[in-house]
This record gives C-alpha cells, sequence and structure tokens, in this order.
C-alpha cells in the first residue's frame, strides 16, 4: 500500500512537470486552434472590409500560419493600446499587428524577426498651411497620435512645443480628428497613414515628406512562447523565399490594390 | 532611512509584492495627481451645468404651459433612454459635422450637463411633487403669494427630501466622467490607459485610479451624511 502511495505520487509529479515543460505550441496543437489578437481599425493590416469580413495582411499571414501549422485560426479584436495585455494575459497566443519592437515593448513580450520595414510619417488635412516638417514644428500645435504607439513617441521626440492628443482606438481616428479640424497634423505609421487615407475621401489629406523615423515591424509573442516565436521566425523565412510575403506586402501594404476587393 | 523606503525593503523581502509595482505609481503619481485634479474640474462643472439644467427642466416640466412641459419630457426621455456613451459620441462626432466644432473638455463637459441634468430634473420634479398638498393649501390660506410659497414652505422642504438622490447622482455623474477617457480627455480613467500603454501594467494603473474614485467617493458620501444632519431641520 504505501509503494503504491508512492508510486501514484511520482506519476503525479511527473504529470505536473511534463503539464508544465509543454510549450504554448502543444497546448495549441491541442487546442487546434491559433488565438491572434489584431485590430480591427487598423488598415491594411487588419481591419474590416466593406463586406464585413476581416481582411488586411497580418489576417492573412496568420491565416496561411495557421493552415501551415494544421490548426484553425481565431482573431480577437483590441484597441492598439489592448494588444500587449491581451497577449500578456493570455487572451491570445500570438500578437498579428503592425507593431514595432521598442526595447520597452520587448521588456514584456519577445518580437518575431521583422516581416517589413516602415517609418512614422506626419500627415495634414488638404488645404492646411503646414507644408513641411519645419512648418509642423511650430508650437502651439496639436498633433493626434494613437495611444501607445511608437507614433506617439516619435512625435515626443520630433515635435516637442506640440501639444499631443493621444486618441484610443485606432488609426483611422487620428485622420477623422485631423480632417475635422481638432488637431492640425497626425503621426503615424507611413503604412498605416496611406492604408487608411484610401477610406477617406481622395486628396483630403497631405501627407509631408520625408519620415521621422526607421520602424521595422514585427509580430509578438509572449516570453513562455519561445517554442511559437521560434515557429514563426521560420514561417517569415520560408514565405519570405518561396515569394508569398512578398505577394502580401505588394497587394496589401506597397499598392492601394486591396482597396479593389476590400 | 525614511519610513517609506524601509517598508519598500520590507515588501521585497518579504516577496510577496514587488516593490516595482509601487514604484511604478510613485513614478506616475504626478501624471495620477493632475489627472485626478481634472476629473474633479470636469465633474465639478457637469455638476454645476446638470444641477441648473435640472432646475430648468424641472420648472418646465411642471409648470404651467403644455408646450414647456412637452418640451421637457421629450429632453428627459431622449437622455433617460439612451446610453452616456452613445451620447457622448454623438455629440463628439455628430456636432463637428453639423459645423459646430468645440474643444473636447466643452464637449465633455456638455454630455455629462445634458445627461445628468435630465435624471436631476427627475428627481427634483419627485421631491418638490413630495410635499403634502396639504402644505400649499396651508400657504395659500396663510395669504402668500406663489415665490413667496416656494420660497419659504416648499422648496425648503423639498430640499431636505432631494438632496440624498442629487448627491446619489453626482456620484454617478463622477463616474460617468470616466468615459470622457474615450474622447481622449485626460483624466483618471485615462491616467490608468497611459500608464498601461506606457508601461503594460494595468492592474496597477487601475488600481490607482479606482483609488482616487474611492477617494472622491466618499467625499461625496461624508458631504451626504453631513448635509443631511444640517438639514433635518428642513424636513416636512
Amino acid at each position: 500500500m504505501k509503494r503504491a502511495k508512492w508510486f501514484i505520487a511520482f506519476l503525479m509529479v511527473v504529470g505536473f512537470a511534463t503539464m508544465s515543460l509543454a510549450g504554448t505550441l502543444d497546448e495549441i496543437a491541442q487546442r487546434g486552434e491559433l488565438r491572434v489578437a489584431c485590430q480591427t481599425q487598423g488598415p491594411p493590416f487588419s481591419f474590416i472590409d466593406k463586406n464585413g469580413k476581416r481582411a488586411g495582411s497580418s489576417i492573412e499571414l496568420c491565416e496561411m500560419l495557421a493552415k501551415d501549422m494544421g490548426v484553425k485560426v481565431t482573431f480577437l479584436d483590441f484597441d492598439w493600446d489592448g494588444l500587449i495585455p491581451a497577449l500578456l494575459s493570455k487572451k491570445a497566443d500570438i500578437l498579428a499587428a503592425d507593431m514595432t519592437p521598442t526595447i520597452k515593448r520587448a521588456m514584456k513580450i519577445g518580437f518575431t524577426k521583422p516581416f517589413m520595414f516602415t517609418g512614422s510619417v506626419a500627415f495634414v488635412k488638404a488645404g492646411s498651411p503646414i507644408k513641411t516638417i519645419e512648418d509642423a514644428r511650430k508650437a502651439g500645435l496639436k498633433a493626434a497620435v494613437l495611444l501607445g504607439s511608437t507614433g506617439e513617441t516619435d512625435a515626443k521626440n520630433s515635435f516637442p512645443k506640440a501639444e499631443l492628443k493621444s486618441y484610443k482606438g485606432g488609426g483611422p481616428l487620428l485622420i477623422d480628428a485631423v480632417l475635422q479640424g481638432q488637431a492640425d497634423f497626425g503621426v503615424n505609421d507611413s503604412s498605416a497613414v496611406i492604408g487608411q487615407m484610401a477610406n477617406f475621401p481622395p486628396n483630403s489629406l497631405r501627407v509631408l515628406p520625408d519620415l521621422l523615423s526607421k520602424l521595422p515591424l514585427a509580430f509578438a509573442v509572449r516570453y513562455d512562447s519561445m517554442d511559437l516565436l521560434e515557429l514563426v521566425n521560420l514561417f517569415f523565412l520560408n514565405v519570405g523565399l518561396d515569394g508569398r510575403l512578398e505577394q502580401n506586402l505588394n497587394y496589401w501594404v506597397n499598392t492601394l490594390d486591396w482597396k479593389k476587393d476590400h | 532611512m525614511s519610513r517609506l523606503k524601509r517598508r519598500l525593503i520590507f515588501y521585497k523581502r518579504s516577496a510577496m509584492l514587488e516593490t516595482f509595482n509601487f514604484r511604478i505609481i510613485l513614478e506616475y503619481m504626478p501624471l495620477f495627481l493632475s489627472c485626478f485634479l481634472a476629473t474633479l474640474w470636469l465633474s465639478g462643472a457637469g455638476l454645476l451645468g446638470a444641477l441648473g439644467m435640472g432646475i430648468l427642466a424641472c420648472g418646465m416640466r411642471i409648470g404651467r404651459f403644455k408646450l414647456l412641459s412637452r418640451i421637457a419630457y421629450v429632453y428627459i426621455e431622449s437622455i433617460r433612454s439612451t446610453p452616456l456613451l452613445v451620447q457622448l459620441f454623438f455629440f463628439y462626432f455628430g456636432l463637428p459635422s453639423l459645423g459646430l466644432r468645440m474643444s473636447e473638455a466643452a464637449t465633455g463637459i456638455l454630455a455629462l450637463t445634458l445627461n445628468s441634468g435630465a435624471y436631476m430634473a427627475e428627481i427634483i420634479r419627485a421631491g418638490v411633487q413630495s410635499i403634502p398638498h396639504g402644505q400649499v393649501e396651508a400657504a395659500v390660506s396663510s395669504g402668500l403669494n406663489y415665490f413667496q410659497r416656494m420660497r419659504y414652505v416648499i422648496l425648503p422642504q423639498a430640499i431636505g427630501v432631494t438632496l440624498p438622490p442629487m448627491l446619489g447622482q453626482a456620484i454617478v455623474l463622477v463616474k460617468d466622467s470616466a468615459l470622457l477617457s474615450l474622447i481622449s480627455l485626460p483624466e483618471l480613467t485615462r491616467a490608468g490607459q497611459i500608464m498601461t500603454s506606457e508601461r503594460f501594467m494595468p492592474a496597477e494603473g487601475f488600481l490607482t485610479s479606482a483609488v482616487f474614485y474611492l477617494v472622491i467617493y466618499y467625499s461625496l458620501k461624508w458631504m451626504t451624511s453631513w448635509s443631511q444632519r444640517r438639514l433635518i431641520y428642513m424636513q416636512p
């Protein structure tokens, strides 16, 4: 009887040990589902198209990834500043958005290798007197930025005299604010601005020349999911080599081809 | 060594709480304090506006003119039937498209005023109508005219009855002001959001916001009981 008890205890210990050693990939495989944290207001990376379906560069990449992994994909919506908390609280396995790997963010979550590069730009309403970055540096102007984005940090660095207005939600809110006159200019990623401008009347916005910063974009996972991180890096390597990544970026980001279908 | 430092080291040693939590909160305290003040003045302005709006709407509602009464009725019903957030977004996004451009603070205070004003109107109406008609009859038979009646008999008694629910609505208004964070106004809830987006510590951020709201709640509650003790002489 005593030996049986020890044996059961031993089995339990081994069981718990293997459970805690089970990586995120095993959990995902067991669940049969990859949970992705993404935005709803982030064209061209992740948004709801005019047919009411989810569309975007990151959405398509995650669908490809899940197909290759052999699991189904579930997308969970968050505001921009809610993406990282969602990942950290284990609501999602992976964060798929146009997020820049900053050191501050990397203290909490692990980023994949970048899948593309962009930069922050400033944009103004079409008839605005602001023509260059220097004009925008004047004191007393209002800058629309996205709460928790690199655009917010870049705006603080590039336009120290501007009054920053942080909007919670997504990039289109900034464009809205600039068009309504609540802000004199906005600062966001170039790829996001160009993609989102397409949803507004043509020629209503002007992007100021010169990038304010150079930013890589990557997906992210938690630091307890290093196996998933390796997998996603391998995925990006593969789609980079077989041309699917270039196809994806050319359709969604580098041109406005997606506008025809979505 | 200061007492605070000693306590922080105790927490670190006891390993029950990460010092990091409190250090971050201390680091962000200036932000929370300035947002606390912003919440106070936004709620305060909203409250004053709501009071004025409530008195006006109530006056229209129980007054003699049917037209004014109907206008007030429509206003009160449309506010009570829709969520504050919907009203807030309607003002924030809708008014500019009608050509009316206001600052975010003005929009926020307007939404709070109109929203709480409707509820205040109902509270005041209930208070005024709760005064037994015998009082009105006694006042009339004592020779008081309408204004004297209101000033010396009806309103003093009505205030005693109305004050508790009014202060309750004030507490609701302060909590409603949290929604103003969604039109990017710097107030307590937004402070928690900023701490979340800059440091990825939502628990610490929103806990601190909650503590400040608690402070406001208890201050208002103390004011309620203080005023009730004072007004006990004015009960009908």
